[in-house]
């Protein structure tokens, strides 16, 4: 009779714990947020949309403040919460002045993840998931100085927003790369991740200084747009590029020869795989006191979304590449991060 | 708690001055503010939430404080385009007091909203001394003043404040009204109180009425037109603190770039409110029913999902038609004798 009651209760627990998960995955309502309009997250709306079908979740939507402001994004984070969002996926507008606004989501119960840029600890995202930039553009200037061959290597890298934490890793991780080959980083031209200034800036350099310059990096969208289009107005400048991330006129770019190659990151994953983690830690999983976290300047508890070197000769299949990342990440995530019982 | 109302005929009727109420700002503003919240409240899900009322309350404590600062100098006739950029400069300072030379954070607040004012004295001073409009003048300072502070700050927050600051910026009272909001409303009967019942706001006034006829009657005009810019300094040097509570930190670029994402809100508050552009009118109770409208409406249209890019249309069309409106009641009032 004990056994019949003890073999009762434990299937009530098992179906109630099943029945929860399954809860936890209809009323998981996510958002999507950058810090402000960037084509760099438009993958995120992708991302979300394939994550709630795919995981059964009520909604996982990609919202985008109008404008790169920390009071921006908050007041739309707060209008979220208020609208019954449980989750969010939040590229922090500051590092340290968007902590107060994830303090109070997490007080009404909301998950949060910090995708492709870090709060700084304490805070309390679960974790950050993003690129390593630092990495990515070791690698990217490797792959551009090997693409230069001998001769003299000097090299102009254009980069993002110096209020971005990511800026400062990436020039120095370019200057460390440079002095281990022998190349010196002639320029760096920073806080032009804009049209207006990445046009600006990159063309009146080249205009004046082309003939000092035997490579570019460029760790951020916008310049390695406006780059590999300045490259290709010049014609046969004998200069040597490698970009970051996958706009159709970089990719092109690499496809017709004018720039070698570039670092491709991952925003489709950090969202698919944000939206997946999110919905686990509603589900009653908690972060594994000993995961296997990275760290960087800003968290230790940082997960890389994987990035790899795409060039002329997988550039048609830049998009496989990317889902293998995604994959690759996906496949061991819970096993490794999270602890689900 | 208009000088209209302060300089209202001792023999005025009760009927004469009901109509008038009823064609007043105020009036027009708290009924749009009623219709608005039983709008949004039946239709966006979760605007009458304790959090949304609670950041409703926070957000609009910002705006209105942001608001007065800009009102206080168009009491004068003039503008002042940097109220972004002195606010930042001011948050800024008092980030450094704490951070750079250990100065305890109360003496640091101070600090700052003293620095706020010795940037609005520059502003006044400027405006006194040259005779330029204050439009130039402010349009100038606010790309000096941020510029400055930029290269001195090197862009870099101040991060590592004292929890006291972030703690007052979530702290709630009866879990719906933030104290951000009851600082801002003691600042507005503050400032009711210096127009209505002090000789020194009388004469900011009458400076900006008729600065000729002010000066005949023996006001020191210069003085006051220094002493409203550096009264707006302050103000805004406390709306930065403000954000500075409500984000941790002191951030740069809390303003915008060169500050002027305040300058919408610092103008849409005083406009709707009914405080005259040509100066010498104020409505402190406008101005703040009026920076809470706008903030209600920008929460509301978030919530109703309203694309965001399409909030800041709306917000100009409503500062548009504010202007127009505020034009057809004049004239209505001028007709029928009432003004």
């Amino acid at each position: 009779m004990t056994r019949h009651i003890q073999a009762i209760a434990m299937a009530a627990v098992l179906g109630t714990s099943a029945i929860s998960a399954a809860q936890a995955a209809e009323d998981s309502l996510f958002a999507l947020i950058p810090g402000g309009p960037h084509p760099y997250f438009s993958a995120w709306e992708q991302a979300g949309a394939d994550a709630a079908r795919d995981f059964g979740l009520a909604g996982a939507e990609y919202k985008v403040p109008q404008k790169w402001e920390l009071a921006q994004q908050n007041q739309l984070l707060e209008s979220l919460l208020s609208q019954g969002y449980n989750g969010f996926l939040i590229f922090p507008g500051d590092p340290v002045g968007a902590v107060s606004t994830a303090e109070e989501l997490s007080s009404y119960g909301a998950q949060i993840i910090a995708g492709a840029g870090c709060y700084k600890d304490p805070s309390p995202a679960a974790f950050c998931l993003g690129t390593d930039t630092g990495n990515s553009a070791y690698i990217g200037t490797k792959e551009l100085i090997k693409a230069m061959g001998d001769g003299e290597k000097r090299i102009a890298h254009f980069t993002g927003f110096l209020v971005d934490p990511n800026t400062q890793l990436r020039i120095d991780a370019v200057q460390r790369a440079a002095d281990e080959e022998g190349a010196t980083v002639v320029q760096v031209i920073a806080d032009i991740d804009a049209p207006e200034p990445a046009e600006e800036k990159i063309n009146a350099y080249l205009a004046a200084h082309a003939d000092e310059v035997d490579g570019i990096v460029t760790t951020a969208w916008v310049p390695a747009v406006v780059a590999a289009n300045a490259l290709r107005k010049m014609g046969d400048s004998g200069i040597k590029m490698v970009g970051i991330d996958h706009d159709e006129v970089l990719i092109q770019a690499i496809k017709d020869g004018i720039v070698d190659g570039t670092m491709l990151q991952n925003p489709y994953g950090q969202g698919y795989i944000g939206s997946f983690a999110l919905d686990r830690l509603r589900s009653g999983c908690t972060v594994k006191e000993d995961a296997p976290f990275g760290s960087n300047a800003l968290t230790d508890k940082f997960i890389d979304s994987g990035t790899s070197y795409v060039d002329a000769s997988n550039a048609d299949s830049y998009l496989e590449a990317m889902r293998a990342e995604t994959e690759k990440l996906l496949a061991d995530f819970e096993s490794t991060y999270l602890s689900c019982s | 708690m208009t000088i209209q109302d302060i300089n209202s005929p001792p023999g005025a009727t009760g009927g004469l001055s009901r109509t008038r109420f009823f064609l007043s700002n105020e009036f027009g503003l708290i009924l749009l503010i009623i219709v608005f919240a039983v709008i949004f409240g039946l239709s966006a899900r979760g605007f009458l939430s304790p959090f949304n009322l609670f950041t409703l309350g926070r957000n609009s404590a910002i705006n209105i404080m942001i608001g007065l600062s800009m009102m206080t100098v168009i009491v004068t006739g003039g503008l002042n385009l940097a109220v972004g950029a002195m606010g930042v400069s001011a948050a800024m300072v008092c980030g450094w007091l704490i951070e750079g030379l250990g100065v305890p954070w109360p003496l640091a607040i101070l600090g700052g909203l003293a620095f706020g004012a010795a940037l609005g004295f520059i502003n006044g001073w400027m405006v006194v001394r040259t005779g330029l409009h204050s439009f130039i003048i402010t349009l100038a300072t606010m790309s000096i003043f941020f510029g400055a502070m930029i290269f001195l700050t090197r862009a870099e927050a101040f991060r590592d404040l004292p929890a006291a600051f972030s703690a007052f910026g979530k702290m709630k009272f009866a879990n719906y009204l933030s104290p951000l909001l009851l600082v801002t409303l003691a600042v507005a009967v503050a400032l009711a109180w210096l127009y209505r019942a002090t000789l020194t706001g009388r004469e900011m006034l009458a400076a900006g009425a008729s600065p000729a006829a002010a000066e005949l009657s023996g006001i020191r005009v210069d003085r006051m037109v220094i002493l409203c810019h550096m009264l707006s300094g302050g103000l805004a040097g406390l709306a930065a603190l403000m954000l500075v509570a409500r984000n941790g930190a002191a951030i740069p670029s809390m303003a915008g770039q060169l500050g002027q994402d305040w300058l919408l809100p610092a103008f849409l508050g005083p406009v709707l409110g009914g405080t005259l552009l040509q100066g010498g009118k104020v409505s402190v109770l406008g101005t703040v029913l009026g920076a809470f409208l706008v903030t209600m409406l920008s929460s509301g249209l978030l919530m109703l999902q309203v694309g965001a890019f399409w909030v800041q249309t709306f917000l100009g069309l409503m500062l548009l038609v504010a202007v127009l409106l505020d034009k057809a009641r004049r004239s209505y009032l001028a007709r029928r004798n009432l003004a």
